[in-house]
């Protein structure tokens, strides 16, 4: 192996085995808010079943709350803390509430709930790049 | 005309049985978090693995010998013992994976939590392999399979900029991220060179009663079958490019995958998806438990032949019955199969050059090849899968025990 590489590989591992930052932990609650959203465009569009629907629906809140909990505890430099938990806290309810909507079959009020996941993930996206710029 | 047959049909099963969960979950991931800029990793895996796969079969149809025979009688049992306690620990975790996609697939078609499908999917899979035939599990699983094409009819209607992915064949380095580019390249790469499937394919060679006729067709088969799969796995790659990365979602759970070819296909994609990783998983599970079966029974002196009655080889019949029930084991207590995936996509990197330095002596030995021993290109294909599998050791197996 020549020795640049040598010297490279550790590198690598080491800059790799640090834990998420709360950079890629605002990715990642974006990749989730955006998971909701596809699969609720989805759902609305008639390309998956209810019973998929409402189960990754379920997951996107479980993982979000997991992620707002861990990003409260190492909060993101430069973001205001209280109104990022706020966000995710909302985006939460309107996944958890199109998870209900989807077992009464109301599209009308399933559209208003990702319609405003819609904004939401706008905001979600302002937050991670904010971040990122600041990492 | 048999041999135009067996020569189709193998093209057809080598296609149909080339995507697994590894493969799968490593190029969707690249897709959705790198577009097209690792497609380059895809087509290398792919090279190696087309290099493999033929000397594998070249090896049983000159010596009458599979891998494992060979190894055990050209490097003795101590040795021999060491190569089987890796391979085996490895292939036995990329089984729990593919057990766990199974189950996974039966999941977001059922609504039933994946751990429910643990022992069904075990004992379907222990069944198909006590009452089947190899012809059956090599058939019949792969030609199942064949409706992962559909991961390419998906790419091709969500019209990819072929000149982008073109430029994604050529290594290139992100501007950030390197390590976890780095990362996704050693997972797709340790997807694309499976040790099993060198194990499955030679014992397959000798099940068949291969000779020397079979070179021919044993490279067109090869060549052509592997190709046209890694093109399977670059055409995930790229379905994920276009559906999931503009929307910014990461691959880190099954079922955010299920949504790949809904953008392309609405509802049929959303089938096609969990009956192609059904049907893949499968396949791969069953070839798996045969190939672990193989490789105790070979390496132990047992009579096997996925062939012969079960009262006939019942040692053999019993490895991969008590492997496949072990394997059901990790998924009752819930592990995520996605994890497991992951882990034992970078163990069996870190095995390669276990499975492949004692494979490299055997075929340039000519007590075992004669005159079809590894010309020049063979020699250095196989020697650069070595080097590429050591860095693959050294660098996933600490990103994935410290977390990376």
């Amino acid at each position: 192996m020549p020795p640049k590489r040598l010297l490279v590989a550790p590198l690598v591992i080491l800059f790799a085995c640090k834990p998420p930052t709360p950079a890629e932990q605002m990715d990642s609650a974006l990749s989730w808010v955006a998971t909701a959203r596809m699969a609720g465009d989805a759902w609305l569009r008639h390309t998956t079943p209810d019973k998929y629907t409402r189960e990754i629906l379920e997951l996107c809140q479980q993982t979000l709350l997991q992620l707002g909990t861990k990003l409260l505890k190492a909060p993101v430099p430069g973001v205001d803390t209280a109104s990022l938990d706020n966000l995710l806290t909302r985006s939460r309810g309107h996944i958890a509430q199109m998870a209900a909507l989807v077992t009464a079959k109301n599209s009308p009020g399933f559209r208003q709930q990702l319609d405003s996941l819609i904004s939401d993930e706008v905001l979600v996206k302002q937050f991670a790049d904010s971040a990122e710029s600041k990492q | 005309m048999k041999k135009i047959l067996q020569l189709a049909l193998g093209i057809i099963t080598s296609v149909g049985g080339f995507l697994e969960i590894g493969s799968v979950v490593t190029a969707a991931q690249a897709g959705a978090n790198y577009g097209y800029k690792l497609l380059w990793a895809i087509l290398l895996g792919t090279i190696c693995l087309i290099f493999l796969v033929e000397m594998s079969g070249r090896l049983s149809a000159v010596s009458k010998h599979t891998i494992v025979d060979a190894t055990r009688e050209r490097f003795g049992f101590p040795f021999f013992s060491i190569v089987m306690l890796g391979i085996v620990a490895v292939a036995f975790l990329v089984l729990v994976a593919e057990l766990g996609g199974i189950g996974l697939s039966l999941q977001i078609l059922s609504g039933i939590g994946f751990r429910w499908w643990a022992i069904p999917v075990s004992i379907a899979v222990w069944l198909l392999m006590w009452k089947g035939t190899f012809g059956l599990i090599e058939n019949g699983a792969s030609l199942l399979g064949l409706v992962t094409i559909s991961f390419a009819v998906a790419a091709v209607k969500m019209h990819p900029d072929w000149g982008s992915a073109a430029h994604g064949l050529l290594p290139t380095m992100p501007g950030d991220g390197k390590a976890k580019y780095g990362f996704m390249a050693v997972s797709i790469l340790g997807a694309s060179i499976s040790p099993y499937l060198m194990y499955f394919y030679s014992s397959g060679a000798i099940e068949d009663k291969w000779d020397e006729s079979y070179i021919p067709m044993n490279r067109i088969i090869a060549g052509f079958g592997m190709t046209f799969g890694g093109f399977l796995s670059m055409a995930v790659l790229v379905a994920a490019a276009l559906a999931l990365q503009p929307r910014g979602i990461d691959v880190e759970k099954f079922e955010q995958a299920a949504l790949l070819m809904t953008p392309a296909l609405t509802h049929w994609g959303f089938y096609l998806f969990a009956f192609s990783m059904l049907f893949a998983c499968l396949g791969a599970a069953l070839e798996i438990s045969l190939a672990i079966a193989y490789f105790f029974a070979q390496g132990l002196g047992w009579s096997w032949s996925e062939d012969l009655d079960p009262s006939r080889d019942a040692r053999f019949a019993f490895a991969y019955t008590i492997i496949i029930l072990l394997g059901a084991i990790p998924l009752l207590f819930g592990i995520d199969p996605i994890k497991v995936t992951v882990m034992s996509m970078a163990l069996t990197s870190a095995t390669l050059p276990l499975a492949i330095v004692p494979f490299l002596f055997l075929m340039n030995d000519p007590i075992y090849l004669g005159k079809h021993r590894n010309g020049w290109l063979s020699n250095s294909v196989v020697a650069i899968v070595i080097l590429i599998s050591f860095v693959l050791a050294i660098i996933s197996i600490p990103l994935e025990i410290i977390g990376g």
